[in-house]
């Protein structure tokens, strides 16, 4: 029954949820000739520290703090609490998903795309934003999929 | 007692909270007579899913409708109903076909 549990609670750690938060359609023009396919990922990880900083509170009490080389004061337990808001508070804010420490990663996506279409006409263009969630942390996902016109 | 419970919990479950996630809209075109519309759903429970592919199903059913014209003033709609503990994501398209 414990190997069960184990076993479960593994899978269930590897496995990622799915996300979706934003999805746009663009005109799609049959008129002109065959479509083909294209698509262009980008992704980046996505990390909530405030959570990770919970979850290491629950693990080892005050380890985060011990890492950062900060002393713990009497409170125990609750400056690892402290922190935890702290993070909370400096990433409070309207946002669509994990924070990214990396504000590019979705630049070049039109220059891949049309990459991908040599005569660069480009139809039927979902631009898509979703993510790949395990807990706090994520893979903060931009998909752009259409379609080339030959 | 029990039976007003039992019922409060079945028109609970049944009833969907609907929460809109994203809209946009392309350029709407002059001619507007032939209107079509396409939708595409899943089902999640406690919102664990491993997967988004349901959006392709609307695309595709829009270019079914629409196959040699050219599609404009699409209008997306991508919205979630919460049931109990059950998720229903839903992408609905509607747009204009032209055809020459």
């Amino acid at each position: 029954m414990y190997k069960l549990l184990v076993a479960t609670t593994v899978l269930v750690l590897l496995s990622a949820c799915a996300r979706l938060d934003h999805v746009q359609i663009s005109d799609i023009d049959q008129s002109q000739g065959p479509l083909i396919p294209i698509s262009v990922k980008v992704s980046e990880a996505g990390i909530d520290l405030s959570a990770l900083a919970g979850i290491a509170d629950k693990v080892k009490p005050n380890m985060l703090l011990e890492k950062l080389h900060i002393p713990a004061g009497n409170g125990g337990s609750n400056d690892s609490e402290n922190l935890a808001t702290l993070l909370a508070l400096i990433n409070m804010g309207p946002r669509t998903g994990n924070p990214v420490y990396d504000d590019s990663y979705a630049q070049d996506v039109l220059m891949q795309l049309y990459v991908q279409c040599p005569s660069g006409k480009i139809t039927g263009l979902r631009s898509i934003r979703e993510a790949d969630s395990y807990g706090p942390v994520s893979g903060e996902v931009v998909r752009l999929d259409a379609y080339c016109i030959q | 007692m029990s039976r007003l419970f039992i019922v409060l919990l079945t028109l609970m479950s049944l009833s969907g909270c609907v929460s809109l996630n994203s809209l946009s809209l392309t350029q709407v075109p002059k001619d507007r007579s032939h209107l079509i519309s396409a939708s595409a759903y899943d089902w999640v429970f406690l919102g664990l899913t491993s997967q988004n592919y349901f959006v392709e199903e609307a695309i595709n059913k829009l270019k079914i409708q629409c196959q040699g014209g050219k599609l404009t003033g699409i209008l997306t709609k991508h919205q979630t109903t919460a049931y109990l503990l059950v998720f229903k994501r839903e992408v609905v398209a509607s747009g204009y076909c032209q055809k020459s």
